[in-house]
C-alpha cells in the first residue's frame, strides 16, 4: 500500500472516463474543457476510444459442448443506446464468438470472418476451420493490429467444439490470449468469473447442458444488478456435437422492489 | 496530411504486465528450466495454466516472461527460425547459435521491444549445461543461474547463495562443488517457487520445470528415478503419457523431460 | 524517487528458539552516493529489547531520540521496564499521531519477553500498522529481498547460533542484490542470558 497521501490522487480522474460514461464529443480532454483548443487539433488524429461498446462476455465448457453468453446491449456512453444488437456471431460449424468493446470493430471481424470462411469453403477440399484455427487466425490478427497502433478494440471469447474436444479461449485488443474453463470479459471477469469458477472448475466432465445455462443464467442476472451498462436482455450460444445453436433473445426477470429500502444514494432526501 | 499514414493513435498502450516468474539453473551435464503457470493482469487471475516454458529442440529450452501476447509471438518467431534452419542446414541449431540469434530478433524491434525477459537454457556443443539470460533488447549473457519475472528480486539473491555460495565460507578440506547434482538443483528451484509463490501475488498455480539431459545421461544415472509428475518431451519420443520409461528411450542425443508441480492457488 | 530510498538501509528480524535476533546493513547514502558505512539503525530499548529503524535517516535519528524519551518515561511512570508487545503499540501509536505527515521510517522490534523468555518480532509501515508475524519481519530497501531470502532459509526453532547462520545469510545476500543497503551489517542476538552483538564481513561494494 501506498501511504504517501500526496500519491493518493483524487478518487476519480476526470481525463480519464474508464467507464464510457460520456459520448466522444462530449468527453473532457476532447478540447471541450481542461485543455486549450489546440489550432492544429482538425490535422492531428484523435485518440482511438471505443465509441458504441458492449460489455461482458461470459463462457464455460461443460460435459459435451461449450456455452457462451452475451446481453443484446450497444451502449453510447452511458446511453443505453442499440437495445437489439447482436454480440454473438457462429464462425461456420464449430465456432462461436462473443464480444465486449467497440461494436463497429466487431462487425468488422465478423465481416472478416466471415469472408475467411467463404474462401476456405471454395477451396473444396472438405476441409472445414475448427475453433482452434479460428482463435488463432483471431488473435494473429488482433496483435498485428495493436503492433501498428491501430487496435480492434475488442476483448472476445472463441468457443467451440470439434472432434469430439471442447474448446474456450481469449483474446483482447492487445493480444493477449489465454485459455480456461471459464472465461469472462470485462465487468464478468469481477463479478461472474468468480461464480463461475466455484461453479465449474473440477466439474468440467460432470456438467449437463442444463446446468450449464442454469449457472451462465444466473451469472448473467448478478451483472445485470450491478453492471450499469448491461441488460436483462441475452442471447446463450451452445457448440456441441450438432453444431452452433445461438439462442433467440431471451429476458431475464428481475425484482428492484429491495432498491426502495436502499439509503444513502439517489434522490431521497431522508 | 493523409489521414492513413503515421500511428493513428496516441495513449493507446500496446504493452501490458502478465506477471509470473521464470528461472534456469546449469549443472555441470544438464540444464533445468523452470516458470510458474499462472497468468495474470493487475488483481486478475486470468488463467491457471498458460505455460512460459517451451521446447525449442532437443537441447534448447526457452522461458519468457513479461508481456503475455509479445513472449508467445515470440516464441513462435524463434521456432520459426530454427525449423527454418533445420530445413537449410539438416540439423538443430547450436544452443549459443540460438542465443545469439535471439539476441539479433530482439535487437531487431529496438524501438518497439517484446517486453518479455527471456531465459534459455539448455546442452552446449561440448555438452556442458548452459543458460543464457536477456533484457527486452537482446543485451546477454551465458550464466550459471538466473531468475527473471515478477519474483526476480525474492529468487535471485537465494539463487546467489545457494547456487554461487555466496557469502558462505568453505570448509578448508571441503571446497564448494563447481556443478550441484540434478536432485539438489531440483529441490533449490522447487523452493524457489514456493517461497515466491508465498510472498508474491503473481505467482503460483502451477510450476513446470523442463530438465535437459546431456548425451548419454539417465535419469537414473542422476538419482531420478520414479519421480512422480515427469515425463518424457524429447522429439524422438514418440507417446509423452507420463511415463518416463527409463533407459529404453529412442533418443540418441540430448533428452528433455517436464515435471510439473501445482503451487498454492491463493 | 521516493523518500523512503533516499539515504537506503534494510532490516531483518528473526525468531528462534528462546531467543530472537534482528540485524541491518551499515550503509548511510545520498541518493545512490555512499555517505558512511558505520550508519547503525538497530538500537537497544531495553536490556533484552531492539528497535531498528529503516528508512529516512534524519526521521531514524529523530524517532531514536522520541522512543527514548517515552520509554524513559514509561519507566519512570510504571516503575519498571517496559514490555516487547507495549513497546510495538507505543512505536505504532508515535507513529500514528503523525498520520497524515509522516516520519518516514518502517520499524522492526525484536525482543524477548520478561519471565516466559517467548520471543517477539514486530514490523509497521511509516504509520503504525502493526503486524506480528511467526517467523521473520523485514524492512527497508531490500525488503522484497529480504521476503524471499528469509521464506528460503528460515525454518521454525533455530538454536542460537543457527539462527545468527540464518539471519547473517539472509542479510548478506538480500543487500548484495540491493543498490542502496550493504556496505557491512550487524546481527545482534538475543538469548535470556546474554545479547551477542556482531558485525559481520561483508562485501564492501
Amino acid at each position: 500500500m501506498d501511504h504517501f497521501p500526496t500519491n493518493w490522487g483524487r478518487p476519480r480522474n476526470e481525463a480519464v472516463d474508464l467507464y464510457n460514461t460520456y459520448p466522444l464529443h462530449l468527453r473532457p480532454d476532447n478540447g471541450t474543457y481542461g485543455r486549450p483548443k489546440d489550432s492544429f487539433e482538425e490535422g492531428v488524429q484523435r485518440t482511438r476510444q471505443p465509441i458504441v461498446t458492449g460489455t461482458s462476455v461470459l463462457a464455460i465448457k461443460f460435459k459435451d459442448g461449450v456455452i457462451v453468453a452475451a446481453d443484446n446491449l450497444a451502449s453510447y456512453g452511458s446511453l443505453a443506446r442499440f437495445k437489439d444488437i447482436q454480440r454473438l456471431h457462429a464462425v461456420g460449424t464449430h465456432t462461436v464468438i462473443g464480444a465486449g468493446g467497440d461494436m463497429s470493430d466487431f462487425q468488422h471481424i465478423q465481416h472478416d470472418l466471415d469472408s475467411l470462411i467463404i474462401s476456405e469453403f471454395s477451396e473444396g477440399d472438405g476441409h472445414a476451420l475448427g475453433p482452434a484455427e479460428i482463435y488463432e487466425y483471431l488473435s494473429q490478427v488482433m496483435y498485428a493490429r495493436r503492433s501498428k497502433m491501430n487496435p480492434l478494440w475488442n476483448s472476445i471469447l472463441v468457443g467451440g467444439w470439434k472432434d469430439g474436444k471442447s474448446f474456450l479461449g481469449y483474446v483482447d485488443l492487445i493480444g493477449t490470449t489465454y485459455s480456461a474453463s471459464t472465461l469472462a470479459t470485462g465487468y464478468g471477469a469481477y463479478i461472474a468469473q468468480p461464480l463461475l469458477r466455484k461453479a465449474v472448475e473440477g466439474r468440467e466432465n460432470e456438467l449437463t447442458e442444463e446446468e450449464a445455462v442454469k449457472i451462465v443464467e444466473e451469472s448473467l442476472k448478478v451483472l445485470f444488478y450491478r453492471d450499469a451498462r448491461s441488460l436483462n436482455k441475452y442471447q446463450i450460444a451452445i457448440v456441441n456435437e450438432k453444431g452452433v445453436s445461438i439462442s433467440d433473445s431471451r429476458i431475464a426477470p428481475t425484482e428492484w422492489s429491495f432498491a426502495e429500502g436502499i439509503r444513502g444514494y439517489g434522490a431521497q432526501t431522508q | 496530411m493523409s489521414p492513413t499514414v503515421g500511428p493513428v493513435s496516441r495513449d493507446f498502450n500496446p504493452y501490458s504486465d502478465n506477471g509470473g516468474t521464470i528461472l534456469a539453473i546449469a549443472g555441470e551435464d544438464f540444464a533445468v528450466v523452470a516458470g510458474d503457470t499462472r497468468q495474470s493482469e493487475g488483481y486478475n487471475i486470468q488463467t491457471r495454466y498458460a505455460p512460459k516454458v517451451f521446447r525449442l529442440t532437443d537441447k534448447a529450452v526457452l522461458a519468457v516472461n513479461g508481456f503475455a501476447a509479445d513472449g508467445n509471438m515470440f516464441v513462435k518467431k524463434v521456432k520459426q527460425r530454427l525449423e527454418w534452419y533445420r530445413h537449410a542446414h539438416g540439423k538443430d541449431m547450436q544452443l549459443r547459435a540460438i542465443a545469439r540469434m535471439i539476441q539479433t530478433m530482439l535487437y531487431a524491434k529496438r524501438f518497439f521491444p517484446y517486453y518479455v525477459y527471456n531465459i534459455l537454457g539448455g546442452i552446449e556443443e561440448d555438452g556442458s549445461g548452459a543458460v543464457y539470460s536477456f533484457d527486452p533488447v537482446g543485451s546477454y549473457e551465458r550464466e550459471a543461474c538466473r531468475a527473471a519475472g515478477a519474483a526476480q528480486s525474492l529468487v535471485q539473491p537465494f539463487l546467489d547463495n545457494q547456487i554461487y555460495f555466496k557469502n558462505q565460507t568453505p570448509a578448508i578440506d571441503a571446497p564448494f562443488p563447481r556443478h550441484l547434482p540434478l536432485s539438489h538443483v531440483l529441490s533449490i528451484v522447487t523452493d524457489s517457487f514456493t517461497s515466491a509463490t508465498e510472498r508474491h501475488i503473481e505467482v503460483g498455480d502451477g510450476l513446470e520445470i523442463y530438465i535437459i539431459l546431456a548425451k548419454g545421461k539417465t535419469l537414473s544415472g542422476l538419482g531420478l528415478d520414479g519421480v512422480k509428475g515427469l515425463s518424457e518431451v524429447t522429439s524422438t519420443v514418440d507417446d509423452s503419457d507420463g511415463s518416463a520409461s527409463e533407459g529404453e528411450s529412442l533418443a540418441e542425443g540430448e533428452r528433455i523431460f517436464v515435471l510439473r508441480r501445482e503451487l498454492k492457488k491463493d | 524517487m521516493s523518500i523512503m530510498s533516499y539515504n537506503g538501509g534494510s532490516i531483518v528480524a528473526m525468531v528462534g528458539k528462546d531467543c530472537v535476533a534482528i540485524a541491518s546493513d551499515l550503509r548511510l547514502g545520498n541518493q545512490a552516493l555512499t555517505i558512511a558505512t558505520n550508519f547503525e539503525k538497530v538500537f537497544p530499548v531495553t536490556d533484552r529489547l531492539y528497535v531498528g529503524l529503516p528508512g529516512l535517516a534524519t526521521d531514524v535519528v529523530t524517532l531514536r531520540e522520541r522512543f527514548r524519551f517515552r520509554v524513559n518515561m514509561y519507566t519512570i511512570k510504571e516503575e519498571r521496564e517496559i514490555e516487547p508487545e507495549t513497546f510495538a503499540h507505543l512505536v505504532s501509536s508515535t507513529l500514528y499521531e503523525r498520520r497524515f505527515g509522516p516520519y518516514f521510517v518502517e520499524p522492526v522490534i525484536a525482543g524477548l519477553e520478561k519471565g516466559t523468555n517467548k520471543p517477539f518480532i514486530a514490523t509497521t509501515d511509516l504509520i503504525g500498522c502493526l503486524t506480528l508475524p511467526k517467523d521473520f519481519a523485514v524492512a527497508g530497501t531490500a525488503s522484497d529481498k529480504l521476503f524471499g531470502v528469509a521464506e528460503g532459509l528460515w525454518e521454525p526453532d533455530l538454536e542460537p547460533e543457527d539462527l545468527f547462520e540464518t539471519i547473517s545469510q539472509t542479510l548478506m545476500n538480500a543487500v548484495d542484490r540491493d543498490a542502496f543497503s550493504g556496505w557491512g551489517a550487524i546481527v545482534h542476538l538475543i538469548t535470556p542470558d546474554q545479547v551477542i552483538t556482531r558485525t559481520l564481513k561483508a562485501r564492501m561494494d
